[in-house]
């Protein structure tokens, strides 16, 4: 078995950052008017810019599959490889630009590399640490020797007034809370990491100790949906309702998010780490580093309280995030929080950095233990 | 155990206890009336069995801890104390229980006649039989259960079932009133934690055992519940 090294680095965000106040200018106005739930929403999630694949007239500059070749060509370039050294690909995000084929594949056409070996994987934040984890097994038992991993997300779309305006029964219908509110909370951008089973010989590289991934959908319905509606208890799939024009109707087209269903899961993403904890494979003292995905800054305040009482609080000052600024880019997320804190943060060898991104779709959490060599 | 060892032993006990807790949690949504009143389906009468039901384990969980009070050795006198004050706090909550029972049209003497259920049995014989060992403080890990119900979820479901039964506050005053006593409760039950008995050979194990024991046997309370 190789150890496994995180040894390049790489970031791609679209376009300049997007102010709170010109948000609606790229997204559009739903029935022209200006959204009452976005004051609410940002004063949550506490996010002042973000970027956007969209143009101020709100057509696409990018592709979900362009930004991610974008950002593994960074991640390429700050390593000590090049790219036609790379043998594996795998992707991450929550929806591709196309239903199918998969994203990987989409990617791979878009690099300047043969042949080789990918993997695309699917589901919200926590597909970043499913697509790692394969990439980090596949460099452990000696299948390949470099590999690269990439989280993309080109959410913008999706927002447009186009995607809301058609469901219930008036063109001009405002759109439930559990719309908007994530209409206000995601953006767009790309991250990746290149990995090897030896540390870079000039760069900073990580070690990665260990990825450990906990679904809880055994006792949760889904906090986010999009693809589906419930027709009164029973949820129904878009590709059920006899055209897409009549699934766009009844909403099933919509990306929502259940709030009270999503901190409802708290506690048992809190119950994953604490797991870990007692079993010796987090040791609180020896952490120097968290970067903690979280989508909105009160739920990281419930998220301590919590901890606290459990005695696993790792001191806020280590704490690490960029969402203020970056936003929230979902299976992006950790790869873009990895990229910066390399870049900002002062790292010693032998620094222990402690990753955690849990992923409300259906309860999931995924956490990871690098350490600085 | 110096000082540190006992506030680290203490605090691996209450991550352990979270995870128990956590897991049981969970498990109560889909425990049947449970879940119908999360779906929005419950009835008048699925709120006069959950009464039913749950005033024995209400009048039994006072004289458990009484019971565990006495086989409390000389040298713990301190924690007895908090036992003794526990069992005297708690020891007429059912008749508040009893009250929301009548004032939705239940009938007091069906109430006090009531058998146990077969889950609210097999609690309280498995409690009984740990109350009655020497320094008996892994029912703390029991406690730590019984009243995480209490402090988390019975207000929530009293809110909700006054929602859906259009009912008065104070005909869910049992289930509101445990809501609204969470305060300083958790930090007695880490002081009671931190306060020495885990230097008992074997108490941390014990204490994180009861509750898991406990948490299931809650489960079958709920999942045998006798008709109204």
């Amino acid at each position: 078995m190789h150890d496994v090294y995180i040894n390049g680095f790489g970031a791609f965000f679209p376009g300049p950052p997007v102010g709170n106040d010109e948000m609606e200018t790229y997204l559009g106005r739903i029935g022209g008017k200006p959204s009452r739930y976005r004051p609410i929403v940002l004063r949550n999630n506490k996010i002042k810019t973000r970027h956007y694949a969209l143009d101020e007239n709100g057509v696409a500059q990018h592709s979900n599959a362009s930004m991610a070749a974008a950002a593994i060509s960074a991640a390429v370039d700050s390593s000590e490889l090049l790219l036609r050294d790379v043998t594996y690909l795998a992707t991450a995000t929550t929806l591709g630009d196309v239903l199918l084929p998969g994203l990987a594949s989409q990617v791979h056409a878009e690099l300047d590399l043969g042949p080789i070996e990918i993997a695309s994987f699917q589901s919200v934040c926590t597909s970043s640490l499913m697509a790692l984890k394969s990439a980090y097994a596949q460099i452990r038992i000696g299948e390949h020797r470099a590999a690269t991993v990439s989280g993309s997300e080109f959410a913008s779309r999706y927002f447009r007034p186009g995607f809301y305006e058609h469901a219930g029964d008036g063109a001009t219908a405002e759109p439930p809370f559990e719309a908007e509110f994530l209409r206000f909370t995601l953006s767009d951008g790309a991250g990746a990491v290149v990995l090897e089973p030896a540390p870079n010989a000039r760069h900073r590289s990580l070690k990665i100790h260990w990825i450990d991934i906990r679904s809880f959908a055994d006792r949760f319905l889904p906090s986010m949906i999009a693809g589906g509606a419930y027709d009164g208890e029973r949820l129904r799939f878009w590709g059920d309702y006899g055209s897409p024009a009549s699934a766009a109707r009844a909403g099933a087209l919509m990306l929502t998010q259940d709030i009270a269903r999503m901190r409802s899961m708290l506690p048992v993403w809190v119950s994953h780490f604490v797991e870990l904890v007692e079993r010796g494979r987090i040791v609180i003292d020896e952490i120097d580093h968290v970067c903690c995905h979280y989508s909105s800054q009160s739920l990281r305040d419930e998220t301590m309280k919590l901890l606290t009482a459990a005695g696993a609080l790792i001191p806020p000052e280590k704490w690490f995030s960029n969402l203020s600024t970056r936003g929230n880019v979902g299976a992006a997320s950790i790869f873009v929080l990895l990229e910066e804190l390399v870049r900002v943060r002062p790292l010693e060898k032998g620094q222990k950095i402690l990753c955690n991104v849990p992923e409300s779709g259906r309860a999931l959490n995924g956490l990871m233990l690098l350490e600085v060599a | 155990m110096n000082g540190t060892a006992t506030s680290r032993a203490a605090q691996s006990v209450m991550r352990r206890l979270l995870m128990v807790w956590v897991d049981f949690e969970t498990s109560l949504d889909t425990a049947p009336l449970i879940d119908k009143l999360r779906r929005g389906k419950f009835r008048l009468d699925d709120y006069r069995t959950l009464l039913l039901n749950h005033r024995q384990q209400v009048i039994e969980g006072s004289r458990w801890i009484a019971r565990a009070a006495s086989s409390i050795t000389n040298e713990f006198a301190a924690q007895r104390s908090v036992f003794l004050q526990h069992a005297l706090t708690e020891h007429r909550d059912y008749t508040m229980l009893e009250a929301d029972f009548v004032s939705v049209g239940g009938d007091l003497s069906h109430m006090l006649s009531f058998e146990k259920n077969v889950g609210t049995e097999a609690l309280h014989a498995f409690m009984f039989q740990r109350a009655t060992e020497p320094n008996p403080f892994d029912l703390l890990g029991a406690m730590f259960i019984i009243e995480g119900v209490g402090n988390k979820k019975a207000a929530v479901w009293g809110r909700l079932i006054a929602e859906q039964l259009a009912l008065d506050e104070r005909q869910v005053s049992f289930l509101l009133y445990h809501g609204e006593n969470d305060a300083g409760h958790l930090a007695g039950f880490e002081e009671t934690l931190g306060s020495g008995i885990l230097e008992l050979p074997g108490m941390a194990d014990r204490i994180v055992k009861t509750s898991a024991v406990v948490a299931r046997l809650y489960r079958l309370q709920l999942e045998e519940l006798t008709p109204a």
